[in-house]
């Protein structure tokens, strides 16, 4: 005992030590870190202060992927490019497509020709005009089997694109043209409402075809990096950090109230929360083990992101073919103990497939005109299961395995499922983990039986998700296959009549949740810590952020 | 000494291209590609995405194609991050994952041994179990655990050091800590035993005797013998921590090359996977190498240049 004592004293010693010498050489090193801005919780820097400048300072994460529009397929790339650069369109503040660097536009009778009239003012950094060439050599390019963008299948909707994207048809054949410097003509294969918003996603945004003719990776840095958006790209050290600075040839130049963005990429969450509170970022996450203590605060942002996790069954995998079966999993789970004690964070239980945000031409939003599509009911669901193996003739039912990639969250939920048949269904499962690869390429092989998954809405409109589970789509990854569904979805994507087709895609998920072929558990959501004289970030269900109005005091 | 370091030249090149076929025998037998995202996507945009990046070939092609881009040190892009180049993402992680790694090493080479020297000389003594004590700590708390600790107290609470980032050499300070602490116990527990047997040795009862001072005993005599199994764990050490770490590289944001080696893999970014395991199995190589050189000058007992003598 007395050994013990004396070896945590020695321990405690060194550590004194430790920290005082350390304390010497930071005192020495970095004079302008003071106290005070740890106390003063995320209050920002003395020294951005002193200079006048406001700076904001975030979080990438990670370094992004690309800053070339067609390839940067993810958050981390498109969040920052977001606010380089600026496509026809752009998300206002009520996250309604709105003129970006289109003034205006006409759209024809039939719903298939959209001219857009380019802004006089609307310039590169490098002082170039924006001209409907930039888009058109943009949108070539991304469409160029060659470039292989993932973000390719976005532009399907305008005529000669999907044939050029696999090889089929010729640039030529894709119907975008440069009617003049500053008018660009758009055709599209079919009428599709939701065109204007779809073009706010930084796929579609232009390239400065006189930069990238002369250097291909002309995205690739800072130093030649042209932007159109609200910011430009004055430094970027990959890997570690970038700086944005007020673009003051953007057209809307004297709305951007901010000097400059500051990326960290930090990817650990607690150190960017650390962070945080030591006063060294504006914004942060919460850590999943202080989401408790945290979420009810006055600096939280909790919003809508249009995203669902679900659990896809295999319908050619026994006992999954019988409907019956399958309504009794979906309503043997009690989806609001897991948002509320498992996943946390302010999440929202999914009684439905499409998330909340996306609002009909009616003004009302599709979450409330379909209501809840299935329930939590132990009862129901015992009963469901009964008759579905009456028909199927089973005594008992067979073995079923539920899998997902692994990762302690996803962990979590199937364990709070697979309790719950337990406890509502008498049905045992068994859980398996396995790394992402192997398990993304066992889903799309349909060689599980019973899966996780997560939709994140690419663009504004419900058919993004219903679009997956027509027959034979990549995204199925169920085996199921409905005549009646497909009619639904090419009705939903091409009708000119906006309300009707709302009224089909409303049908869709409708059929879907019927067939129950995927288990709705949850939406996502944003949530975000903001320091205290932090405004303006605008965050939409789906899209990407937008610091255009953003302030910091 | 020409000859032998010739037959050890050859031996290196072969232990790494057997390295190099079997790494890529285990990379393309896991299953799941790149581009396995839970994002849209389509199979146009599938067969564009593997043609682009030369994946649609049969697996002999892309096995020369690898060796090709070895041979001419060029590993092409990174899948994952098309505008940079494996080169580059090396080139750049790498001086700052060695920086880190030489102050580590000093740091525990030096506390190590001064641990693990006044442990043997005062031998079950307080001070001793006190140096070990802090040894076994060292060893058994992590040093993901240290570094969260470290943040939470100096950066957050005291507010002595930045939390995370790599600007200054503020920023040095804690995860130098959290990472020397480990190697720092285990140099100082190898020292302290090998010194404890070097001290019982004949020659040094014969130093004794001659009258020479205790101090020049321990570092002109017993000392350089008893660094002998350091010396041995140097060579993986070394290779280990100026590679990068993983964790520590996360925690505290610090872009070395250390998170390559286990993204690439879970991300199966093909080229970097490569870029990565030839890299660090040279190094390794190379260490291992140095190291048997290094026996040879501390040891004069051991001959490299003799047949059979290492």
């Amino acid at each position: 005992m007395k050994k013990f004592l004396v070896l945590l004293f020695t321990v405690f010693l060194v550590a004194v030590l430790a920290a005082c010498t350390a304390n010497e050489n930071a005192g020495e090193e970095e004079p302008a870190d003071d106290a005070e801005a740890a106390e003063e919780n995320g209050e920002t820097g003395e020294s951005d202060e002193a200079s006048g400048e406001k700076i904001l300072r975030l979080n990438n994460g990670v370094e992004p992927t690309s800053f070339n529009p067609s390839i940067g397929f993810d958050q981390v790339s498109w969040d920052p490019l977001n606010n380089l650069m600026e496509g026809l369109t752009r998300l206002d503040k009520e996250s309604k497509a709105g003129p970006g660097a289109a003034a205006d536009w006409e759209i024809s009778e039939d719903g298939l020709t959209y001219t857009f009239n380019l802004r006089e003012d609307a310039n590169w950094s490098n002082g170039d005009p924006v001209t409907a060439e930039d888009f058109v050599y943009a949108w070539k390019l991304m469409l160029d089997p060659e470039t292989g963008s993932q973000a390719a299948f976005l532009a399907y909707f305008i005529k000669g694109a999907e044939a050029f994207n696999s090889g089929e048809g010729s640039a030529d054949d894709v119907a975008v043209t440069a009617v003049d410097e500053k008018t660009l003509e758009v055709v599209l294969e079919a009428p599709t409402g939701f065109f204007l918003d779809l073009l706010t996603n930084p796929a579609f945004f232009p390239v400065n075809h006189k930069v990238a003719e002369e250097n291909p990776d002309w995205h690739a840095e800072a130093e030649s990096f042209v932007a159109n958006g609200p910011f430009k790209l004055e430094s970027w050290e990959h890997d570690s950090e970038m700086m944005f600075a007020k673009n003051e040839e953007y057209w809307d130049a004297d709305a951007v109230k901010l000097d400059k963005v500051h990326f960290e990429m930090v990817n650990d969450t607690n150190t960017q929360y650390q962070m945080f509170e030591s006063g060294e970022l504006d914004t942060a996450s919460i850590p999943p083990e202080l989401s408790d203590q945290l979420i009810d605060g006055d600096n939280v942002f909790i919003g809508n992101y249009g995203g669902l996790e679900f659990y896809r069954f295999n319908l050619t995998e026994e006992p999954f073919q019988n409907k019956k079966i399958r309504q009794a999993f979906s309503h043997a789970i009690n989806r609001a103990d897991i948002a509320e004690f498992v996943v946390k964070n302010g999440v929202e239980p999914a009684y439905g497939f499409v998330s909340p945000g996306f609002i009909t031409p009616s003004g009302e939003d599709f979450r409330d005109v379909n209501g809840d599509l299935t329930t939590f009911d132990a009862e129901k669901a015992k009963q469901l299961l009964e008759e579905g193996m009456e028909e199927e003739g089973y005594d008992e039912l067979p073995p079923i395995v539920l899998s997902y990639n692994t990762s302690d969250s996803n962990k979590a939920v199937a364990e709070a499922i697979q309790n719950m048949f337990i406890e509502n269904l008498g049905v045992e499962v068994s859980l398996e983990n396995q790394e992402w690869g192997v398990f993304a390429e066992a889903q799309q092989n349909l060689e599980l039986q019973f899966s996780r998954s997560s939709f994140i809405n690419d663009y504004n409109d419900p058919v993004n998700f219903l679009e997956s589970f027509i027959t034979d789509s990549y995204m199925n990854r169920t085996g199921w296959s409905n005549a009646e569904y497909d009619e639904l979805i090419a009705k939903g994507k091409s009708e000119t009549d906006e309300e009707k087709r709302w009224e089909y895609l409303l049908e869709a998920e409708k059929l879907l949740a019927e067939e129950m072929i995927a288990i709705p558990i949850r939406y996502y959501n944003t949530v975000v810590l903001e320091a205290d004289g932090v405004s303006g970030i605008l965050r939409h269900p789906v899209g990407y952020f937008d610091l255009k109005y953003a302030d910091v005091e | 000494m020409l000859r032998y370091i010739l037959k050890r030249l050859l031996i290196m090149v072969i232990t790494l291209w057997i390295i190099i076929t079997l790494t890529f025998i285990l990379m393309v037998s896991i299953p799941g590609s790149p581009f396995n995202s839970e994002r849209s996507s389509n199979e146009t945009i599938q067969a564009n995405l593997e043609s682009h990046y030369n994946l649609d070939e049969p697996y002999h092609i892309q096995y020369l194609l690898y060796l090709k881009s070895i041979v001419t040190f060029d590993f092409g892009p990174s899948i994952k991050k098309p505008d940079q180049s494996v080169n580059e993402l090396l080139g750049r992680g790498f001086p700052i994952s060695f920086e880190l790694g030489i102050v580590t090493i000093i740091v525990a080479v030096i506390s190590g041994i001064i641990l693990g020297i006044i442990a043997a000389l005062r031998h079950n003594g307080f001070i001793d179990y006190m140096a070990m004590g802090i040894a076994v700590l060292g060893i058994s708390i992590p040093n993901f655990i240290l570094a969260t600790l470290l943040i939470q107290q100096l950066a957050v609470n005291f507010d002595i050091f930045p939390v995370a980032t790599w600007k200054s050499p503020a920023h040095m300070v804690l995860p130098t800590l959290a990472l020397a602490t480990g190697p720092m116990a285990i140099i100082a527990r190898l020292t302290r035993s090998t010194m404890l047997e070097v001290l019982t040795q004949d020659y040094i009862k014969m130093a004794r005797a001659k009258g020479l001072s205790p101090w020049k005993i321990i570092i002109k005599h017993a000392l350089r013998n008893a660094l002998m199994p350091v010396v041995t764990i140097m060579g993986t050490l070394l290779a280990g921590i100026l590679t990068g770490t993983f964790v520590i590289e996360q925690i505290f944001a610090i872009p070395g090359m250390g998170k390559y080696f286990v993204e690439s893999i879970n991300q199966r970014d093909y080229p970097v996977i490569m870029g990565t395991t030839v890299f660090y199995s040279a190094f390794l190589i190379i260490m291992l190498f140095l190291v048997d050189i290094a026996y040879g000058i501390l040891d004069p007992r051991i001959k490299v240049n003799k047949q059979g003598g290492e």
